[in-house]
């Protein structure tokens, strides 16, 4: 996560941009801006071009709060992994101006990642602020669609490398003789296309 | 509506878009008892030693965790009340049973639902297009 200036703001994939929205660093507020939910990651920026950026892996965990006795404005609560620190900034800077605006991670921030399991390096809270705040259900759920796109990598607690024992439906449908069809090609590892295929051939009358 | 239709219209509202290698691991992994705890009111534990207490509202094959109306105490101990939480999968220590819980029977009801989307809209044949032509 770093402090930047000159960032441009994401143009693809943003799922989500809520202007008017404060943003509130560890308990220290940077002024107004935007947020842009992005499915590459999550980044915000004043108007005048000072804006940061998170990578939704170093996301921990993020909630609607609107316990106002807990804080006075309803927010958007983000959890980041890790702790902002004054040397990360000028290295990154440094980097980060060498590197495409991609900003597909310096090796610093990749080492915070993978180092850093948030119980060493600490964390970060993060408050988001909207104007809107009914917009916060929204941003909400466009965080957590984004967050999904992007599970674990070294995950090596669980066994998930299942390639090769998918449920194979055809072998699991063969020898069964209820009623026979006229077949066409079928793509048999697209989901969405078998779910086609299937709905169109529901249609068609059995061949006896 | 019965109750089988019922119970089929709201796994495939919650599942529709849950893919096939998704829909693998959830079955070959125990996240598909924590799938079953969706309504539950349970706790749960954070790698960051702080805890979220609320009421299952999803839990994805990646186990992100997604509770509403919850109670979230930090590693000082001071208690926050969130609305609607997601946790990542990766910051999870523990996800607590509640007592009420039938463990088997959640993990077979919840296979039995996703047998019941696999083989959705046959009598008792499967995807008929696969039904390779006798000859």
């Amino acid at each position: 996560m770093v402090l930047l200036k000159n960032l441009r703001p994401p143009t693809e994939g943003v799922r989500l941009q809520q202007a008017d929205t404060t943003a509130v660093l560890d308990g220290q507020k940077l002024g107004n801006g935007t947020l842009y939910i992005a499915e590459t990651r999550l980044s915000w920026f004043d108007g005048a071009g000072l804006g940061f950026c998170l990578e939704y892996p170093t996301i921990g965990l993020h909630a609607i709060s609107r316990d106002v006795s807990a804080y006075p404005q309803e927010h958007l609560y983000v959890m980041v992994n890790g702790k902002l620190s004054e040397e990360n900034n000028a290295e990154m800077a440094e980097k980060a101006a060498d590197e495409a605006d991609d900003g597909v991670g310096s090796e610093e921030e990749d080492d915070n990642e993978g180092g850093d399991d948030g119980e060493e390096g600490g964390i970060t809270e993060i408050r988001f602020v909207p104007g809107d705040k009914a917009a916060l259900e929204s941003m909400f759920a466009a965080m957590c669609e984004c967050q999904a796109l992007h599970p674990d990598p070294e995950d090596d607690d669980s066994d998930n490398d299942f390639e090769g024992e998918e449920y194979d439906v055809e072998e699991a449908e063969a020898g069964k003789n209820t009623h026979l069809l006229q077949l066409t090609t079928i793509d048999v590892q697209s989901d969405v296309y078998c779910r086609q295929r299937h709905r169109k051939l529901t249609q068609c009358q059995p061949v006896s | 509506m019965d109750e089988n239709a019922k119970r089929t219209k709201e796994t495939m509202t919650s599942e529709s878009f849950i893919s096939t290698s998704e829909r693998t691991i959830i079955e070959n992994s125990m996240v598909i008892l924590l799938q079953g705890l969706r309504g539950e009111v349970t706790t749960v534990d954070l790698r960051n030693e702080s805890t979220a207490r609320g009421r299952v509202v999803n839990v994805d094959a990646f186990m992100n965790v997604r509770l509403e109306d919850v109670l979230y105490r930090d590693r000082r101990g001071s208690i926050v009340r969130l609305e609607d939480l997601f946790v990542t999968g990766r910051n999870i220590r523990y996800v607590h049973i509640p007592d009420h819980v039938d463990i088997m029977k959640t993990i077979e009801g919840e296979l039995k639902k996703i047998h019941r989307v696999r083989n959705f809209g046959k009598e008792g044949g499967g995807r008929k297009e696969f039904i390779k032509k006798a000859n």
